[in-house]
């Protein structure tokens, strides 16, 4: 048997398939709450299903998230730029920001919770169920990228970031942005199908 | 219960030891040659005559299963969209055979024709568009029909009976695990009733507030409808999901803790008329539970009998109404 | 190429090698090996409950062996019967034919044959086996506690899931299956990502898409089912969870028990069932398609013919697996579905039934004109063509919502989703172990146990399955510890003997695999590098594993999988071999 060899890869070939392989990933976590909003549709349905109004703290959290975003995103760009300082700074007001996105989400459902408006027991409704549950997904899901986003910085810090290798930082801002558009879309679904 | 995968472990582990300390005393048994390709003809030869055995087997062993069994499936429809079940049935039934019979005599004659022959030169036979257009295209045409029969007695069958329908409204009423009926009395509506207001004797929870319910009649054990006359039948549950099936009335839906669900269905056959077509004098409509609902589900059960009008009348006559 | 380099000198730990090891063929036989005791244990509750409904009442000193406390005296509890009816249902459909299946055969092709020399992530390909190890064992665990295992069915529909009063197993039991679900469900999303990451970015030069092999389609289709279905199933499982333990009420409402009304309002149980249908049917192509895709490429390679319409083939997968996503609802026809909604459904299921058929006769042309070597892969391969086909068919009367009001959830049921899915999807994971065993082990199985262990299980199968339509006919729900309630099934009662005499046969045929297969390990024929004479790339690669699978450069591809005997060529010609002069591509047009 003839055969050409000519193509060769190695072990590091396989790092290109990390950035696809965080974007499948978006996929099923879409899935995830797609099957969680579409639960939520079919339950608005019930006789019993009960409005109430969201805190204005919903609406500060959601302008925060946005803003990280946005910071991040230029953190990046700065950092491509081998200004690692102003990249730093850009990460810390992302930190900061995206701290304070959960801080107002904890003001807006302890406000709801001060309201009589309760998470389970037998003064639950489902719809107030269903706010609690999601606002706090999406908290755990973002946990996974405040975990991404120190790493981020401190390797920034140490200045492990040069010549071409931001493939890990790429993949952080990716799901960082995700993370901003789901919470985007969580706040005016749910705005549409709870509030008064 | 632990003991269960204990022992599947224990099996294994027991066999794998077995075959490396005395693997070779099995040498014997495995003494043919399993190789590559040089293997026997002849007995490859053997394999697709099994295959011809085995599809003549499996045709006798269906024949052997209609004749011994056919007669105990569900006789002929007792109700009167079950006629029209009973045909889509049979029509289905017929495709579904025939394609069987085409499609497995293909299957084992291939195997047993084309065993492997060293002077035979397989077919390079890649695609074939036509083939592959014709084999799309039949199943779409028989589909279409099977669809739009089926839509047809789908849309019928569902469609609930209307308010000024003379029709006997009947509440079935699942718990663990027995069942309840309850007739919509003389005024013919059922009265309110919610799991909430359950309170000693009122076990089905009626409003007893509301009028309408005063004449509702709840009988247990049995229940009777009158023949050639539309039931509409009403369920609810009380604890899980149930399911109302009465087989030889081709009617079945889920009785669903919070919701309400209904069919109905124009008995055809009395009781007696039934024993008859059956030659069974003991036999006897049934309604049944079917869908898992707890440890006695299958003893869930409650005799329905079909019977002429007057009879249903004067038997529904001698039970107590709610509030008398 | 320098293929007779064995002694690779990679130095591994024991415990890299075996136990954490980021290889996809180890951790291919990590799956499997789980897999299969699973399957095992799965197969052993089933006979025991097939003792019950063959002999109800009977005395068994099996049961009380195995059983302990579940089965006092000999003979099974009625809630323990549900018991072992939900963990058969659940080990069977997710830990051996989804993780047992698509766990090995996808680990271990895929790098194989799209020439890789592993997954994208060796990591997370082993975090995906330990995860589903663990979650094998708090499922077996499960089976120990209090009140016993999960009873509600595998459909683990609440409120009898969701309430400890209906039925004893939906206390800690169900909080187990539950755990243990939501781990398998991670284990599987992170194996699946890996498995379609691999395919798409992974290819070798020349492997284009329109030269995949169908087994790798096959799997590249399923592990998409798996990314879209399974965080729908999570979804479901999650709010299950809430409901039970924390005082929600998504699914429940009006519900009197245990004496008392609860205070829950607002839910419905129909919701779960679309949340557990919408993951429930791919979950069904999950387990069937990596079988259909192993088939195709058997009955090609034992025929020594190409596959017939490979692109109608490739086109059949895609087509099943998007309609798998619009069929949910025919698992709902009786429960007070909107009547034009049920019409839909019926549509859309029956519509499966075209490229199903596609299938079929591709197999049968694949067969027409072939030289068949019945191997035991083979013989399990034309078995599969033959459940397909059966189990099939009668989907056609379940798909039907009309049909479907009197057969649903009775024994036709049972006797159609065992053959079609059941049977079907353990045929190919037979036929794949007896094919690619070579590949595994670097041993052949023997051939004569392998075709008896063939003529055993298909005759047995048959013999269990094919005479349920009868009761289902008959109008025998499923899931009933005995018939004996109902005079009108007495003529069953000879029927429901035999059915359990050939599970038992059943089981005891699976013997002859167990040990065959484990004789074969130590003490079976070694087996040279392409023993089959097969054109996939898998089997350039050296008989002894090595990681990184191939010692030198990753072989190019010029060809589609099929050329065997090609007119004016080689008998078989691998897809590394270049195109000769004038020669074109068969799998190209």
């Amino acid at each position: 048997m003839e055969h050409q060899l000519t193509y060769s890869t190695s072990f590091e070939e396989n790092k290109k398939a990390h950035e696809p392989l965080l974007w499948i990933g978006l996929v099923s976590i879409i899935m995830f709450f797609a099957g969680l909003t579409s639960a939520v549709i079919v339950s608005s349905t019930s006789a019993t299903w009960q409005l109430f109004s969201l805190p204005s703290s919903f609406l500060n959290s959601s302008i925060a998230i946005v803003l990280s975003s946005v910071t991040y995103q230029a953190g990046y760009v700065f950092l491509k730029k081998q200004q690692q300082s102003i990249a730093i700074l850009l990460f810390a007001i992302t930190l900061t920001l995206s701290l304070l996105f959960v801080y107002f989400q904890y003001a807006g459902l302890s406000n709801l919770y001060q309201q009589g408006i309760f998470a389970t027991g037998s003064q639950s409704t489902t719809s107030s169920s269903y706010f609690y549950i999601l606002t706090v997904l999406h908290i755990a899901h973002l946990f996974f990228g405040l975990i991404s986003l120190l790493y981020v910085s401190i390797k920034t810090m140490l200045n492990k970031y040069n010549n071409n290798n931001y493939l890990g930082v790429k993949i952080s801002l990716t799901y960082w942005h995700f993370l901003g558009i789901l919470w985007v879309y969580l706040y005016v679904f749910l705005s549409v199908m709870m509030s008064k | 219960m632990l003991l269960l995968s204990a022992f599947a472990f224990i099996l294994i582990l027991f066999l794998v030891t077995f075959i490396y300390l005395k693997g070779g005393e099995f040498k014997e048994m495995f003494k043919v040659d399993p190789d590559d390709l040089t293997f026997n003809e002849q007995e490859n030869k053997t394999q697709g005559w099994l295959f011809a055995a085995f599809g003549i087997a499996f045709f006798l062993f269906i024949v052997f299963l209609m004749l011994k069994w056919g007669g105990s499936i569900l006789p002929e429809a007792a109700s009167v969209h079950g006629e029209e079940y009973d045909s889509l049935m049979l029509i289905t039934g017929i495709i579904i055979v025939t394609v069987f019979i085409i499609t497995h005599v293909l299957l084992f004659l291939f195997v047993y024709k084309y065993a492997f022959n060293k002077n035979r030169k397989p077919a390079f036979f890649t695609h074939n568009l036509k083939l592959e257009i014709l084999w799309t295209a039949l199943p779409s045409m028989v589909l279409v029909l099977l669809i739009s029969v089926g839509l047809y007695n789908w849309n019928s069958i569902m469609k609930p009976l209307g308010d000024k329908d003379d029709k006997v409204l009947i509440e079935l009423y699942a718990k663990q695990f027995d069942w309840t009926a309850r007739y919509a009395g003389a005024d013919g509506k059922l009265g309110r009733a919610s799991v909430h207001l359950i309170n000693g004797g009122n076990f089905l929870g009626i409003d007893t507030t509301d009028v309408v319910a005063f004449d509702d009649k709840i009988v247990k054990n049995e229940f009777h409808i009158p023949v050639n006359k539309p039931v509409q039948f009403v369920f609810r549950a009380q604890d899980v999901m149930h399911s109302a099936f009465m087989p030889h009335f081709r009617a079945q839906m889920n009785c669903v803790p919070g919701l309400k669900t209904q069919f109905n269905f124009t008995p055809k056959y009395t009781t007696q008329e039934m024993r008859r077509i059956t030659k069974n004098p003991d036999f006897d409509y049934m309604l049944l539970c079917n869908k898992i609902c707890g440890t006695a589900h299958f003893a869930m059960k409650m005799k329905i009998v079909v019977e002429s009008e007057e009879d249903f009348n004067t038997w529904l006559a001698s039970n107590q109404s709610f509030k008398q | 190429m320098d293929l007779t380099h064995s002694s690779h000198t990679h130095k591994e730990s024991f415990i890299t090698k075996y136990i954490f090891s980021t290889d996809h063929k180890m951790i291919a036989k990590q799956f499997m090996i789980t897999g299969f005791t699973m399957g095992f244990i799965g197969i052993i509750m089933s006979v025991l409950f097939r003792l019950q409904l063959g002999w109800p009442g009977e005395k068994f000193l099996i049961n009380e062996l195995l059983l302990g406390s579940w089965a006092n005296g000999g003979v099974i509890a009625p809630d323990k019967y549900l018991a072992l009816v939900t963990m058969h249902g659940t080990i069977m459909v997710f830990f051996m034919l989804t993780a047992g299946l698509s766990g090995t055969f996808s680990n271990l092709l895929i790098p194989l044959q799209i020439g890789a020399r592993d997954m994208a992530s060796g990591f997370m390909n082993m975090l995906s086996y330990w995860i589903f190890f663990v979650s094998c064992i708090v499922m077996l665990v499960s089976l120990g506690v209090e009140g016993g295992a999960a009873s509600a069915g595998w459909t683990i529909y609440p409120p009898l899931s969701a309430l400890p009063e209906a039925i004893p197993g939906s206390g800690l039991g169900m909080t187990l299956w539950l755990i243990s679900m939501a781990l398998f469900i991670t284990s599987s999303l992170i194996g699946s990502l890996n498995y379609i990451v691999t395919i798409i970015n992974l290819r070798t030069k020349g492997m284009t898409f329109s030269r995949l092999p169908l087994t790798i389609w096959s799997f590249l289709v399923t592990a998409i089912l798996g990314v879209l279905s399974f965080p729908v199933l999570l979804s479901a499982v999650l709010l299950l969870v809430f409901d039970r333990s924390f005082g929600t009420s998504f699914y429940l409402s009006d519900i009197f028990i245990g004496g008392q009304a609860l205070e829950r309002f607002g839910g419905s149980p129909i919701l779960f069932e679309h949340l557990f249908w919408f993951l429930g049917h791919p979950e069904v192509y999950i387990v069937l398609l990596p079988s259909l895709g192993i088939t195709s490429e058997i009955v090609s390679t034992m025929s020594r013919k190409p596959i017939f319409g490979y692109k109608f083939m490739v086109g059949s997968i895609l087509a099943i697996g998007g309609l798998s996503f619009i069929v949910w609802g025919h698992h709902m026809f009786v429960t007070g579905m909107n009547p034009f909604l049920g019409a839909v459904f019926t549509i859309t299921t029956l519509l499966i039934a075209i490229p199903s058929a596609i299938k079929v006769f591709n197999y049968l042309t694949t067969l027409w004109r072939g030289n068949i070597i019945f191997s035991p892969a083979m013989l399990f391969s034309i078995g599969l063509i033959s459940t397909f086909i059966t189990g099939g068919l009668t989907g056609l009367i379940l798909g039907d919502a009309t049909l479907d009001i009197n057969v649903h959830d009775t024994y036709f049921v049972v006797g159609h989703f065992h053959i079609v899915m059941g049977l079907s999807a353990v045929f190919g994971t037979f036929a794949g172990v007896y094919h690619w065993f070579p590949k595994m082990f670097g041993k052949m199985m023997n051939n004569t146990w392998g075709q008896v262990h063939f003529w055993i299980t298909i005759v047995t199968a048959y013999g269990v399955f094919f005479p349920m339509h009868f009761l289902g006919l008959a109008g025998v729900p499923r899931r009933y510890y005995t018939n004996s309630s109902f005079p009108m099934f007495d003529d069953f009662i000879n029927l429901n003997e035999i059915i359990s005499i050939f599970a038992i046969l059943a089981f005891l045929g699976q013997l002859i695999f167990l040990f065959n297969f484990l004789y074969s390990i130590y003490k079976g024929k070694k087996a040279s590098q392409n023993p089959w004479n097969s054109n996939t790339l898998e089997w350039t690669t050296p008989v002894e594993h090595i990681h990184g699978n191939w010692p030198n450069d990753i072989p190019e591809v010029h060809r589609w999988p099929y050329d065997y005997n090609k007119p004016g060529y080689e008998e078989f010609i691998p897809q590394n071999v270049p195109l000769k002069k004038g020669e074109t591509d068969s799998g190209a047009h």
